[in-house]
């Protein structure tokens, strides 16, 4: 070995092998327990079917709750959960489905809840207030208008799907 | 600890506060061929660490982790078998000197002895020589031993058909319901899926919403063709548009199936 | 940045002895496969070690899947199997590496017996280490329970019905493992749970650390 300055010590060469052997060891041990570990946010959250609800001549002005159940597999747990939507048909004659849960803190909201407000969704929880159309009424807790359900209607049957933000803006009530 | 007149401590802790740098000890330190633990010496013991987790890795990738069938305490034509390293223990009990009226000697007695002996055996040989051959009682005693463990897993597992074992032990989905393969290339299938009954019915013909499941229903294919074509109960009538042969076809299918599913249960 | 975090440690609590006692304390000669071949023997307690590490790490990891109940316990293996990316691989370091930890203990084991060094003054090591290979053992009993397979539970059945044959306190010791007097069922799966999981490694790092103190103050045994 020359006698340069910026040689590097044997200590140093021992110190950098050392590293890299325990590097390789600890991450051929845990790359497979990481990627099995992190493994439920890499699975793709696949579209979810569209589920029959109800029949569409069913369906008036006056928003309905309506119920259906899905087979929901849970990994290795399968169960059939209720899930269900306030459906109306609004002055277009097109649907509309609305998610029951409060965007505020998840609890689930009722049209004309509350004898004061016939025209309204509430939210018994901390009085939040929804118009017909889902926008939140200012000055109640919710910060957001109720998500609306994807549809469409085959058959005369309604079938509903994930939910996704309402587009109704401020003044649309 | 040390203390003493003049040391400084950190604040008002233990921590002496006049540290020198710190400096490796040099290799020259070291006596004879003796060599630091670090990195020296770690450096290999790593190495055989890092082979030895290659092959590791390389096994657990060949051979996945066996899984049986789950837990049914009724089937009877199960043979128990313990992890091998029990095997020698399983095997001791099958012996008659170490069952029935003897089985306290064969269960407790002899394994404690064993164990026993192995856990006081600083007391038992105390000898100050410690070469194998200047002790011959416990260096033979050892290899008795080794001898008779290794034998006995020998014989426990010698008459066990392990490929067959694990065969009929295949892990299988418990199912709570009947499940019933559908041929979706059957043409009726395809005149189910033409005729709009795959919207309600659902594509495995398990119902939905709007909807009943068609399997396990007691109907014959005249009802069928019926309710196709007039309805029933919330179900409209003239769903069915096709042909009369087609009507046929459809009608059957679904009945083929409702007795495929009644075999499997 | 590094170093100056180390040093503000440093400062404070002093932790440069701790490990430089163990980084610069000399390993001699005949320990060292640099110069003698056969002192590979000398890498099974290290290769336990090492195996233990993988199998608390693999653990680890599995518990975030399985759930120790019977209804769900085999499903959620076998899920974890199936399903997960690389659960075949994970469970499989874990199933294995409990077979090979038992090997790697016992050649240590006999390494240590057939060159006499548990003789004075190691013998309360000694004593340790086998108390360390009982903990083990129980550690790989009550782990094949838990996936809730045939195996699983007609080889603790057995298990059960032996230690129910100790004389005195049998039935007692097999209802306190069981948890019922009779039913091998769901209080047995979260007993064997529960000790495979908190009480052995909890016995085991505590031994473990006995057992590695004892070896920095004791040093290794001399060559024979």
């Amino acid at each position: 070995m020359s006698e340069k300055k910026q040689q590097v010590s044997r200590r140093q060469f021992l110190n950098y092998s050392l590293t890299g052997v325990g590097g390789f060891m600890a991450a051929s041990m845990l790359a497979p327990m990481v990627r099995f570990a992190i493994d439920p946010v890499l699975q793709a959250t696949g579209g979810e079917d569209m589920h029959a609800v109800v029949d569409v001549s069913e369906i008036t002005e006056e928003p309905q709750r309506f119920d259906w159940t899905v087979e929901q597999v849970d990994a290795w747990y399968t169960s059939d959960v209720t899930h269900s939507a306030w459906v109306y048909k609004d002055e277009h004659d097109e649907i509309v489905a609305l998610s029951p849960t409060c965007k505020h803190l998840g609890c689930a909201v009722n049209w004309a809840g509350n004898p004061d407000y016939p025209d309204q969704f509430f939210c018994p929880c901390h009085d939040g207030r929804y118009y017909k159309n889902g926008l939140n009424v200012p000055d109640t807790p919710p910060n957001a208008a109720l998500d609306l359900f994807e549809y469409e209607v085959k058959d005369g049957t309604l079938y509903l799907g994930n939910v996704k933000e309402n587009p109704v803006q401020e003044g649309g009530a | 600890m040390k203390r003493g007149k003049g040391m400084k401590f950190v604040g008002d802790s233990r921590v002496t506060a006049d540290k020198q740098k710190f400096i490796p000890k040099d290799y020259s330190e070291y006596p004879g061929r003796t060599e630091a633990f670090w990195p020296n010496y770690l450096l290999k013991e790593w190495l055989v660490g890092a082979v030895f987790l290659v092959g590791f890795l390389c096994l657990t990738i060949a051979h996945p982790a066996p899984l049986e069938k789950m837990a049914d305490p009724t089937d009877t034509s199960y043979l128990p078998l313990p992890d091998w390293y029990f095997l020698f223990l399983y095997q001791l009990l099958k012996y008659k000197f170490a069952s029935a009226q003897f089985f306290v000697l064969g269960a407790i007695v002899i394994p404690g002895l064993a164990f026993g002996a192995l856990f006081l055996a600083p007391f038992l040989d105390k000898g100050k020589e410690r070469r194998p051959h200047k002790r011959p009682i416990a260096t033979g005693l050892m290899l008795l031993s080794f001898a008779a463990v290794f034998w006995l897993t020998y014989e426990a597992a010698a008459h066990v058909d392990w490929e067959e074992k694990a065969e009929n032990n295949k892990p299988e989905l418990p199912e709570d319901q009947p499940s019933v393969e559908i041929d979706e290339s059957a043409p009726g299938y395809a005149l189910y899926e033409e005729n709009s009954c795959i919207n309600c019915h659902g594509g495995d013909l398990t119902g939905g919403g709007a909807a009943p499941g068609l399997i396990g229903i007691d109907l014959d294919v005249e009802e069928i063709k019926d309710i196709a074509v007039n309805g029933v109960g919330s179900m409209p009538a003239d769903q069915f548009q096709g042909t009369d042969e087609e009507l046929q076809e459809l009608a059957e299918f679904i009945v083929s199936v409702n007795e495929e599913a009644s075999e499997e249960e | 940045m590094l170093q100056k975090i180390y040093d503000w440690i440093d400062d404070r609590v002093d932790i440069t002895p701790l490990w430089r006692d163990i980084a610069d304390h000399e390993v001699p000669e005949h320990v060292n496969p640099a110069h003698h071949f056969s002192a590979f023997v000398y890498c099974f307690g290290g290769l336990t070690f090492f195996v233990t590490v993988i199998q608390i790490l693999s653990g680890m990891f599995l518990t975030m899947y399985y759930v120790p109940d019977i209804e769900n316990a085999w499903r959620s293996v076998y899920y974890l199997q199936t399903e997960v990316a690389h659960g075949q691989i994970v469970r499989g370091m874990h199933h294995w590496g409990a077979s090979v930890v038992i090997v790697m203990l016992f050649l240590h084991t006999l390494r240590v017996f057939f060159q006499g060094a548990y003789k004075k003054p190691r013998e309360l090591n000694w004593m340790v280490g086998v108390l360390l290979f009982f903990v083990m053992l129980a550690l790989g009993l009550t782990g094949y329970l838990l996936p809730w397979d045939n195996k699983a539970y007609f080889a603790t059945v057995v298990t059960l019905e032996i230690a129910e044959g100790v004389p005195f306190i049998g039935e007692m010791a097999k209802t306190l493992l069981n948890g019922d007097p009779s039913i091998v069922g769901a209080q047995t799966l979260a007993r064997f749970f529960a000790i495979h999981v908190f009480f052995l490694p909890a016995a085991l790092f505590v031994l473990m650390a006995i057992h590695f103190i004892m070896i920095r103050k004791q040093g290794i045994s001399g060559p024979l």
